[in-house]
């Protein structure tokens, strides 16, 4: 089994990084939608932050 | 010839028409409409006929009187605003000045005078979301934890799943 983009725990990661741990419900609510790619997911998360994603590394 | 040929009887006026009907539903001279009840027993058409004119019908309920308004004083935006006026002129402040000096009125509250929202029983002051993540943390924890192990995931995604631990445990 190989970690794999564009799924709910590669989302998960990313929303968590870049919302903040403490925000974990949203996170979890934001990676179970059924994003088009990875591009629109972290277009969206530049919308809400300001900032580049977080995670992934 | 003995009396008119219209003395007696139907006349053929309007009121034997069955096509003269009010469009306000009837507003007879009575305001009540009369049966004339035949064909019952002997000395019930006549009782029937008394039930009928001693029931009254339902008047209209009056109307609620209007607020007044002060003298010299126009009403503005209708019996609506006035009221609503009315109502909040006997509200008082948060920040006023309260009967009972030996507490504040902001006493539970995190500004003005008095202590802070700390004071508050659990009950009010509980993190309801801290909560539901909480159990959210716990329902879904193997499955992050598995995906934690899985070849290429990043250190970012493992330190995040250790900080879900420290909150479960």
């Amino acid at each position: 089994m190989q970690w794999m983009e564009n799924t709910f725990f590669d989302h998960l990661d990313k929303f968590s990084n870049s919302l903040g741990y403490e925000n974990f419900g949203v996170a979890f609510c934001l990676s179970t939608v059924g994003w088009k790619s990875t591009e629109e997911r972290d277009t969206f998360i530049r919308s809400i932050t300001g900032a580049d994603p977080k995670g992934g590394e | 010839m003995a009396g008119n040929q219209n003395s007696g009887g139907a006349n053929g006026g309007p009121q034997y028409s069955p096509m003269n009907v009010s469009a306000t539903g009837g507003a007879g001279q009575s305001g009540q409409a009369k049966p004339n009840y035949r064909g019952f027993k002997y000395g019930e058409n006549k009782k029937l006929a008394e039930q009928a004119g001693g029931a009254r019908m339902a008047t209209a309920p009056t109307p609620p009187p209007a607020p007044q308004v002060p003298a010299g004083q126009a009403p503005q935006g209708g019996n609506d605003m006035s009221s609503l006026q009315g109502l909040l002129s006997g509200i008082t402040p948060i920040n006023a000045e309260g009967t009972d000096t030996s507490v504040p009125v902001s006493h539970g509250v995190d500004f003005g005078r008095g202590a802070g929202s700390e004071v508050l029983p659990n009950s009010l002051n509980s993190d309801r979301r801290q909560i539901e993540n909480v159990d959210l943390i716990k329902r879904y924890m193997p499955d992050l934890i598995n995906a934690s192990r899985v070849q290429g995931a990043p250190d970012s995604y493992k330190r995040f799943v250790n900080f879900l631990k420290s909150q479960v445990i």
